[in-house]
């Protein structure tokens, strides 16, 4: 520490001992502390600083009882599914004597009229493709939205926005009497390329907000650097909407994949069934099997929530930067 | 050897003639008429305020935008179609506009790839370009790890890796502090002499432009105010406004009428025409031409408006009302310390004008007289050119 001697003693100024001179006046740079210090306080004063005021208190009550509310359907169906029929049969929430077994599960997997197994597979083979050619064409549309001058731009956009707001029950006529003349009618080529059709609309919204916020001056360097119109969209443009394409291929994901109305409507031969549409014919004949149903839900809805939990990073940054402007 | 060893310095030289450029349908006029000579290996600097049209100027020789009216040249060759890349023009952007998903290496080495030069030759060049702008050991980062300096230089680096034959830079230095941008200064002005590129800078800071610049350009409003080196800009502003623009503190003027051989500035009192005008012809050797015109106005003695510009570096202070000699009265309105010199603001005929003096020998609401040598003054008519 600084010796505190003779605050204003001009005389020492030669000398060159700032610490002196100064009267402890000023620090030198090694004083500075590399962290905060710690503050030396009381555990009392260490618990009060923690507890909540009265009002923040109130807010947490409120939302961990939403969270509970959202949560606990869930709870529910998860408790059914690693239980034998007889445990669940008086409610879930009794919890003595729980046996946990996979039982139910495994006879999903094999259901005999509907097969868990077959209808993930088939759920998979339709999701895949109708995310992955979503998200190409989708910001191959968005590109030019975002950048291009052309005619029409204005009204071309407009329209994809009013298509958005028609419910798929009203324009399902159409597509289920084009799907039949074209004959495609109960087939996953049909299902997919409706689906594609459906998530086009939202996400060329997204993705082109989404590239509006990409500054221009990358592609001005690019376009002066000797690329292409072509290399710039490759190199540049789809590295850097790498984050809101992912954000598209998981909401697709969900959406296509917990889709219930397109399958049932385009989708006649049980063989064929998605996921979905399999999981009501796992009732049971003489009393419903809940234990099964639920065992098929979980299965169901696990691969969407795995996905997320897999790409929630890039997930929220592209959503964010999507909605940010 | 690589294909780079066998490319030289190809330099062009760069000219608009005429060139315009409308927005919005012709509604906004960001350029009119430009016409700019720049030679082989010139480094020339773009200087004016914000929204006076040089940035579209330098997108206009980018080939980022076309020309609404008239031709830009390199060398002799007529560019207006012709794509940037064609165009062979290398340009450092404002934020620097590097590509951040891409490491410092990869960046450099971007328009070398698309240019399809083989991995081995671009990472050679890349290699000799980190070292020359002493950015070896940042080669594996990205953009976002680098300081504001660090991506200036990736972005010179970029932009020189492929040795354009024109070097385009748009406020390069605007967002470095200002320790960083005195030392990139010498840096780049070193870089351009090395490498002799014919280089466009655009800047709304004087000090950069009279630092680094052979010839420097002055805009106002889309169009060219004045070409000229920087002394002779600094000595010899072509008009008011250039006169108001450059220096800092910019140059002194004061309105006045002209009455049969002198200038009556109002309160402030009056200053003799013909010792100006003299003075003026003894000093500018080479301009005939302003003698000529300032022959015209003392014949044509008549009254006019004129004003009297005097830089506040050629202003000496003085409590006392000397007995001779150009006099201007005033008070001191406000006095700033600053280090190597003390600028002084005098209120003259609600007028402030600044004063640069070595001493403090005023106090503030003191009443001052100001005078200056013939030699300094600056005499503007009333369309702001210059006469004597």
């Amino acid at each position: 520490m600084v010796e505190d001697n003779a605050p204003d003693s001009r005389t020492d100024r030669d000398a060159g001992t700032e610490a002196k001179s100064d009267g402890g006046r000023y620090l030198s740079v090694e004083e500075i502390p590399e962290t905060a210090p710690t503050a030396d306080l009381t555990w009392q004063e260490r618990i009060a600083n923690v507890v909540p005021s009265k009002r923040r208190g109130l807010k947490y009550v409120v939302a961990i009882t939403i969270a509970l509310l959202w949560i606990v359907p869930f709870i529910g169906l998860f408790m059914a599914s690693i239980r034998p029929l007889s445990e669940i049969i008086g409610g879930w929430w009794h919890i003595e004597g729980m046996t946990i077994t996979f039982e139910n599960y495994y006879q999903a997997w094999n259901h005999s009229t509907a097969p868990m197994s077959v209808a993930l597979r088939n759920t998979f083979i339709v999701t895949i493709p109708a995310v992955l050619v979503v998200m190409l064409l989708g910001v191959m549309a968005a590109y030019p939205f975002a950048r291009f001058e052309f005619p029409l731009k204005t009204t071309l956009f407009f329209l994809i926005l009013l298509i958005m707001a028609a419910p798929p029950e009203l324009v399902a006529m159409g597509n289920y009497n084009a799907l039949q003349r074209f004959g495609l009618f109960d087939t996953y080529m049909g299902l997919i390329l409706i689906h594609i059709g459906w998530g086009l609309g939202w996400v060329v919204l997204f993705l082109r907000n989404y590239l509006l916020g990409i500054p221009k001056e990358l592609e001005e360097a690019a376009r002066i650097d000797g690329a292409s119109r072509y290399q710039i969209f490759r190199t540049i443009i789809l590295p850097l909407s790498t984050p809101a394409l992912v954000s598209v291929a998981v909401i697709q994901f969900t959406w296509v994949w917990n889709a219930f109305f397109f399958p049932l409507v385009f989708m006649r031969s049980p063989e064929l069934y998605l996921a979905p549409q399999a999981l009501p014919l796992m009732r049971g004949r003489v009393q419903v099997e809940w234990g099964i149903i639920a065992a098929g839900s979980i299965m169901t809805m696990a691969v969407p929530v795995i996905l997320f939990l897999l790409l929630e990073r890039y997930y929220k940054r592209g959503m964010v930067a999507a909605v940010a402007d | 050897m690589g294909s780079f060893d066998v490319i030289s310095h190809c330099m062009t030289s760069v000219s608009m003639k005429d060139v315009s450029k409308y927005f919005d349908g012709g509604n906004t006029v960001a350029n009119y008429r430009l016409n700019l000579d720049v030679a082989d290996g010139e480094f020339l600097v773009m200087l004016g305020p914000s929204g006076c049209g040089k940035t579209t100027a330098l997108r206009l020789i980018a080939g980022l935008e076309q020309p609404s009216d008239g031709a830009i040249y390199f060398g002799d060759e007529r560019v207006n179609s012709r794509s940037p890349s064609d165009r062979n023009v290398a340009m450092v952007f404002q934020n620097y506009a590097l590509y951040p998903h891409l490491t410092v290496a990869e960046n450099i080495g971007y328009p070398l790839k698309v240019r399809g030069i083989p991995p081995d030759d671009r990472d050679r060049k890349v290699e000799e370009i980190t070292e020359l702008l002493h950015i070896e050991d940042q080669v594996d980062k990205k953009p976002g790890a680098l300081s504001g300096g660090q991506r200036q230089r990736v972005a010179l680096a970029r932009a020189i890796v492929r040795e354009p034959s024109v070097f385009l830079l748009d406020e390069p230095l605007s967002n470095l502090d200002a320790k960083l941008r005195q030392e990139m200064r010498i840096e780049l002005k070193r870089l351009q002499n090395e490498l002799d590129i014919t280089t466009i800078y655009v800047t709304h800071n004087q000090e950069e432009a009279m630092s680094m610049a052979d010839t420097v350009v002055v805009m106002n409003q889309g169009t060219i105010q004045q070409i000229a080196p920087p002394q002779e800009l600094y000595k010899r502003p072509r008009t008011a406004w250039v006169a108001r623009f450059i220096g800092s503190p910019p140059m002194n003027l004061f309105q006045g009428t002209r009455h049969n051989g002198s200038i009556d500035l109002g309160e402030a009192g009056t200053v003799e025409l013909d010792g100006v005008m003299d003075a003026d012809e003894a000093v500018v050797e080479t301009a005939n031409q302003d003698d000529a015109s300032a022959a015209s106005v003392l014949a044509n003695s008549a009254q006019g408006d004129v004003a009297v510009g005097i830089r506040p570096e050629d202003l000496a202070l003085s409590a006392t009302q000397p007995s001779s000699g150009n006099v201007i009265e005033g008070t001191v309105d406000t006095i700033e310390p600053m280090g190597e010199y003390i600028l002084v603001n005098i209120s003259v005929n609600d007028q402030i004008v600044n004063a640069k003096v070595s001493e403090w020998t005023v106090s503030t609401d003191e009443r001052v007289y100001l005078t200056f040598d013939d030699d300094d003054a600056y005499l503007y008519d009333d369309n702001g050119e210059l006469v004597g």
